[in-house]
């Protein structure tokens, strides 16, 4: 069932930088995660999408960039799923 | 001891939105502590209503999938997430909006709140 989904997250991984990736429902519920992410974030990046989203209503799905030293988190909703990317800079 | 654990409870209620409060409470449903807010609904806190997960729990645990260890309902209104800690359960009642992930995220805030409440109710049984 989740053949499709395990596809793109093997695709996102296989672009260079990439270290990780986790993708979220409506809910928070995690749909899955493949490489350095945890799937307790889930709840987390669909929190802060939430938050994020309140900033301009007006506008849809802000991509949201989290960076420290080392690494950036980039999470973006489309439709009722999120997905969050993890790279190094 | 237990003035700590609800000011922690208390900053986690906030941190989620639509997390209207946050139930421990023994296998039976007796609450051990409870943080409310005032949108909490009375009927969810009751025994009655949280003693159910303890059943739920033993009927789930039939399935042949190993022991429960988190209970979600959503209702019209409202969802509850149950946690099993036993001796002890925690409840979540929150807004049939809220993030669900985010309260499940919750969990690992919480546990280690949990070890001097748990010999105090394990004592007592």
């Amino acid at each position: 069932m989740e053949k499709q989904l395990d596809r793109v997250m093997d695709d996102v991984l296989s672009n260079p930088g990439v270290i990780g990736c986790v993708f979220a429902d409506h809910q928070g519920l995690c749909l899955g995660a493949k490489g350095k992410a945890s799937t307790d974030s889930a709840g987390i990046i669909g929190a802060i999408t939430d938050q994020a989203a309140k900033l301009e209503p007006q506008h849809k799905s802000p991509v949201i960039v989290l960076e420290n030293d080392t690494r950036t988190c980039i999470i973006q909703r489309s439709g009722t799923i999120t997905g969050a990317i993890y790279k190094n800079i | 001891m237990v003035e700590e654990i609800r000011k922690v409870i208390q900053e986690l209620l906030l941190k989620v939105s639509g997390l209207y409060c946050v139930l421990i409470t023994d296998r039976d449903g007796v609450p051990v502590l409870k943080v409310l807010t005032d949108k909490a609904p009375e009927l969810a806190t009751r025994p009655a209503f949280l003693s159910t997960f303890g059943l739920a729990i033993d009927q789930g645990s039939k399935l042949g999938l190993g022991k429960a260890k988190t209970l979600i309902c959503t209702y019209s209104q409202y969802q509850i997430v149950q946690m099993n800690k036993l001796p002890l359960v925690i409840s979540f009642i929150a807004s049939d909006t809220c993030n669900t992930g985010h309260i499940l995220g919750l969990e690992k805030y919480i546990e280690p709140l949990l070890a001097n409440l748990t010999v105090a109710v394990a004592d007592t049984q």
